[in-house]
């Protein structure tokens, strides 16, 4: 057996939960972003007047759908992956069980992030998906964002896994959901454009991974001017996050 | 040849500004085809700890585990492609049906889903479980649930089965159920190495038992061996209330007292 198909079956056994559970799987991926798109892109966006970015005219809803899209690739990696992936370490033992079969630890732990990435995945594409039917975006723009919404899901999942390693309990992943997750949520420029922010806390929310994905993909989404540095400030992110992220939950798990 | 070969097996656990606490402390052993073997000793003992390095879940600190002449950490993926693991804690999936988690988990050991099938069938037949095949795991009793656990290590028909405290927590009856079930399956020929702190349970079916404390193995042989060595074969006496004294056969619980000063069951629940 190789390595990728190791990762492949670990990941076919989540995807398996998945489709047996369809009814709960799709009410609790995909009905939240929809949710949101409603009340923020019909309701808000219907009195508030078009911006201007960068030059061009977009519509409030257009502007918001596309945050949306960075946020249910958030909420669905990171929450997924943390409390999802502390109940699987913790209560189901799933990693343990998996890992004295012949599929080591370390490809369990690839199978777990690239599952919570594919996941968040399927609910962000579905909400690209809306938004391209309903006219606010863009398709050729659609046809670029999948590394997008990879790259930030993945980043985001390494960010849960990483939590779930590091909570003694379950309401513990409560701290970062509240200190680090909700604030990037309403602070990244998925609501408002980031010049409404005083500069320094501009610059300092351009630190988080929230703000680079949300810009990169606005950009593709809307056909505006793509900010580069952004792809980096996520790459750097992920580069940082699944490593450390994996290793944290090893030691978790190994003593 | 042997099965397994453990040589020499140090583990420690590390924490930050504290000593390295030594949990196994240099144990050797065979398992031999068709052999039971049994780690008996206390809570604390390092016998869960000597599992855990055993199957490669845990890296030990010094030593070697060869599973089938393959080297467990060098190369896990061959060595546990013959191993069967039913760990301490309930490991089962509670996302599927007893039916489907022994099928995803034959599919870990690349077991193509119709034999999965097949040899699922065959096993809740064997287990007793078959009329609960479509019922989630929180829905079956803790008897039940530790014997889907020992069925779900033997779907991939290893050579060697590794049960871990299989009967800790158990009922008496549900005990005793899970002693016939690996007493028949010993009896095919097959191998295994099994940890426990109830000594009717190491006398009852292992082959050769280690006795073990605080991280080492005092010594290793056949029950009857041990006890004869250490006790005798006259009848003890116990004293079962205060002036009331009850003649019985030695048993290990004897030999283990005699070696370390303390009870099985006593440090059990510490």
């Amino acid at each position: 057996m190789t390595s990728a198909k190791a990762i492949r079956l670990v990941w076919w056994r989540y995807f398996d939960v998945f489709r047996k559970n369809v009814g709960y799987s799709v009410v609790t991926t995909f009905v939240e972003p929809l949710l949101y798109l409603a009340s923020f892109g019909f309701g808000v966006g219907a009195l508030v007047p078009a911006l201007q970015l960068d030059g061009i005219s977009v519509t409030y809803r257009q502007f918001v759908l596309a945050g949306i899209v960075a946020q249910t690739v958030l909420f669905q990696a990171f929450f997924e992956a943390a409390y999802g992936g502390f109940v699987r370490m913790y209560y189901q033992r799933i990693f343990q069980a998996i890992a004295v079969t012949p599929i080591t630890l370390s490809e369990v732990l690839w199978g777990e992030l690239l599952w919570n990435t594919c996941k968040s995945g399927f609910a962000a594409a579905v909400v690209v998906l809306i938004g391209c039917t309903i006219g606010d975006f863009h398709w050729r723009g659609a046809l670029f964002i999948l590394p997008v919404i990879i790259l930030g899901a993945l980043v985001f999942a390494s960010m849960g896994l990483l939590v779930a390693a590091r909570s003694r309990s379950i309401d513990n992943i409560s701290f970062p959901q509240f200190l680090l997750v909700f604030p990037m949520f309403l602070f990244c420029g998925v609501f408002f454009p980031l010049e409404q922010l005083p500069s320094t806390i501009q610059s300092l929310v351009w630190v988080l991974p929230l703000t680079p994905l949300v810009s990169l993909i606005r950009s593709l989404m809307l056909g505006l001017p793509l900010f580069w540095p952004a792809w980096l400030i996520l790459i750097l992110w992920a580069a940082v996050l699944v490593p450390i992220a994996r290793r944290a939950m090893r030691a978790r798990l190994v003593k | 040849m042997d099965l397994l070969s453990v040589d020499r097996l140090k583990k420690a656990y590390q924490s930050r500004g504290r000593e390295p606490f030594w949990a196994v402390k240099g144990i050797s052993f065979t398992l031999g085809p068709g052999e039971c073997f049994g780690l008996l000793g206390p809570n604390g003992a390092g016998k869960s700890t000597s599992m855990n390095c055993i199957t490669g879940f845990y890296q030990a600190s010094e030593g070697a585990v060869r599973l089938m002449g393959f080297d467990v950490y060098a190369e896990p993926r061959q060595a546990r492609q013959y191993l069967g693991v039913c760990q301490q804690e309930d490991t089962l999936d509670s996302d599927f049906n007893a039916f489907d988690q022994m099928v995803r988990y034959a599919s870990f050991f690349e077991i193509p889903e119709a034999e999965a099938r097949t040899r699922t069938q065959t096993l809740l037949n064997r287990f007793g479980l078959s009329d609960k095949a479509r019922e989630m795991v929180e829905e079956l009793s803790g008897g039940m649930r530790r014997r889907l656990q020992v069925a779900r290590a033997l779907v991939s028909q290893p050579r060697i089965l590794v049960l871990d405290e299989p009967t800790a927590g158990l009922d008496p009856e549900a005990r005793r159920q899970l002693w016939d079930i690996i007493t028949e399956y010993r009896a095919q020929g097959n191998s295994i190495l099994l940890s426990t702190h109830y000594m009717e349970e190491a006398e009852r079916l292992c082959d050769r038992v280690a006795i073990m404390h605080q991280g080492l193995i005092l010594d290793v042989a056949p029950a009857s061996e041990l006890i004869a060595k250490y006790i005798g074969t006259q009848s003890v006496e116990e004293e079962i209330r205060p002036g009331l004294l009850w003649k019985r056969l030695p048993n290990l619980e004897d030999v283990f007292l005699k070696l370390t000063g303390s009870h099985l069951q006593e440090d059990s629940e510490e």
